[in-house]
């Protein structure tokens, strides 16, 4: 099956409202059923990015690029039999697709 | 792999757990970054755990990142500097408090203390509930004025309000002594007290939300009665008195959710384990000489839960319990619920005696408990003109749909018998 890269963007004119602690609950909860139901695609997890830097033949720098971690928050891989489905799996995901994030998904091309 | 559960209120708990103890540590005048620190440890909880599988043991992972954004913050605010230092001095290399040693025993201690800070003397009744909900069970300003009937911007007021007036404490919470530990425990009660009656006898529509406002009154208090600082017959009969109200909670319902009179409640649903643990309690209050008013409304509790039948309660100590109300804490309300019990125990004319030349408070004569008893009284006495005034008056005067429907079926009955909602 193809897998896909699923990267979480930040977006602007999210909601700054701070989840509570009930809430967060319902998300834990929310999280847990989604795993299960997609435990077949979710390949890796993944994680939450940090700082970068991009490397190049020129001399290494900070540039614009470090600005990449303000805009993808994490990612992970998914495993699907087409893009529709790899989509379906990453919008499904709590808290991934609301006001403030998005979700990008690219195909992996094996080789 | 699948999410591992969590425990019911897993966030809530440790948020108020985390707050209490941080409080203890670095001061309560710090709340506001305590309170920001626990947040973003929840939060990072949350991403980390749902992806990588829960720490061995959560708690402690918690505390450690929550105490780790609390130093880091006071460190950043170089202002503070010195009284970091001195916390640092006094506290960080201690061995009890290096955060990598979490001690379970004390998260009681923590909670009680910060219970007491709650009703600090100078902060309102309804302030200190309010930052009771929020601190120590951990809801936030939507769901605190959700659940107290008020606006968000009331709540915010509130705590922001009640926050500045702790800055201005001493900074360390330690510094509570015991004469204050004593001096404060009536108001401790009283909040705990308000926060159940908040769930039980509110008329908010979801029975979730107001079962919940009593868990946490319930899960407080006896946090306190198990403490030596609460180990009072008092505190034992507030104990006691929640714990036999709750039992009959889910009854005081029918299925679509309208309220039931304690005559039409099925007793089968009613909780006998709870009503068992709520008579432990009462036991357990009954030594000193103090007898306190909830020593008064939680006999009066015991009184229904104990009654085989509504008809074979014992109307007469019901009644003897609301005289001693009465005297203990004066109310009106109480008055009116004596005359109920008294009606059931000695009939209609007597209960209508005990309202006799009693001129209400305004707020009671507006309501529709007052319009309710005089209607059902003086119907059941046959004065079927003033009755009806009086039926009016409380159709009028009810607050929800719910309460309507119960007078209609109350009041509109011929040979019915009483009303006592206020006291069921």
């Amino acid at each position: 099956m193809p897998k896909y890269l699923c990267m979480q963007r930040n977006l602007s004119g999210g909601g700054s409202e701070k989840p509570s602690p009930t809430q967060m609950q319902e998300m834990y909860s929310r999280f847990g059923a989604w795993r299960e139901k997609f435990k077949d695609n979710l390949v890796d997890m993944g994680g939450k990015l940090g700082a970068g830097r991009l490397v190049t033949v020129e001399p290494a720098t900070d540039g614009p690029f470090v600005e990449i971690k303000e805009l993808v928050g994490g990612y992970m891989i998914v495993s699907a039999k087409s893009l529709e489905e790899a989509i379906t799996v990453a919008r499904e995901c709590p808290g991934l697709v609301r006001p403030g994030s998005g979700v990008e998904v690219i195909e992996i091309h094996a080789p | 792999m699948s999410t591992p559960q969590l425990v019911e209120h897993f966030f809530r708990r440790e948020y108020g757990r985390l707050v209490a103890t941080l409080c203890r540590r670095v001061g309560v005048h710090h709340i506001e970054v305590v309170e920001d620190a626990v947040q973003s440890a929840l939060m990072a909880a949350l991403e980390s755990w749902t992806v990588a599988g829960l720490p061995d043991s959560p708690s402690a992972w918690l505390f450690r990142v929550a105490h780790n954004n609390v130093v880091g913050e006071l460190r950043q605010r170089s202002r503070r500097r010195r009284i970091l230092e001195q916390y640092a001095a006094e506290d960080i290399d201690t061995p009890e408090n290096d955060p990598r040693v979490f001690q379970a025993e004390e998260v009681q201690d923590d909670l009680l203390r910060m219970l007491f800070v709650c009703c600090d003397e100078a902060i309102p009744m309804e302030s200190q509930l309010v930052l009771a909900l929020k601190t120590l069970c951990g809801f936030d300003i939507r769901e605190i004025a959700l659940r107290l009937f008020t606006s968000e911007a009331s709540v915010y007021k509130r705590l922001s309000r009640t926050r500045s007036r702790l800055r201005e404490l001493p900074p360390r919470l330690r510094a509570l002594t015991g004469e204050q530990y004593s001096s404060r425990l009536l108001a401790v009660n009283k909040i705990l007290y308000l926060l159940f009656t908040e769930g039980y006898l509110s008329s908010h529509a979801e029975m979730a939300i107001r079962r919940e406002l009593c868990n946490e009154a319930i899960r407080l208090a006896s946090i306190l009665a198990e403490h030596p600082v609460g180990r009072t017959p008092e505190t034992f009969a507030l104990l006691a008195l929640m714990h036999l109200h709750a039992a009959r909670m889910t009854a005081r319902q029918d299925r679509s959710g309208g309220l039931l009179l304690l005559e039409e409640q099925d007793r089968e649903r009613w909780d006998r384990q709870q009503i068992h643990v709520g008579l432990d309690w009462l036991a357990k209050s009954a030594q000193g000489d103090v007898f306190s008013r909830y020593h008064a409304e939680a006999g009066i509790a015991a009184e229904h839960c104990l009654a085989p039948s509504f008809e074979e309660t014992r109307w007469d100590k019901v009644a003897e319990c609301y005289a001693s109300l009465e005297q203990i804490a004066p109310s009106a309300l109480h008055k009116l619920n004596r005359a109920v019990a008294v009606a059931e125990w000695q009939g209609p004319a007597a209960g209508l005696a005990v309202l006799e030349g009693f001129e209400p408070p305004t707020w009671l004569a507006g309501s529709y408990l007052w319009a309710a008893v005089l209607a059902d009284l003086h119907r059941r006495c046959g004065n079927a003109p003033t009755a009806r005034r009086h039926r009016d008056a409380a159709f009028q005067t009810a607050p929800t749909a719910a309460v309507k429907e119960l007078l209609r079926r109350r009041l509109g009955k011929v040979d019915s018998t009483q009303c006592h909602e206020r006291a069921i």
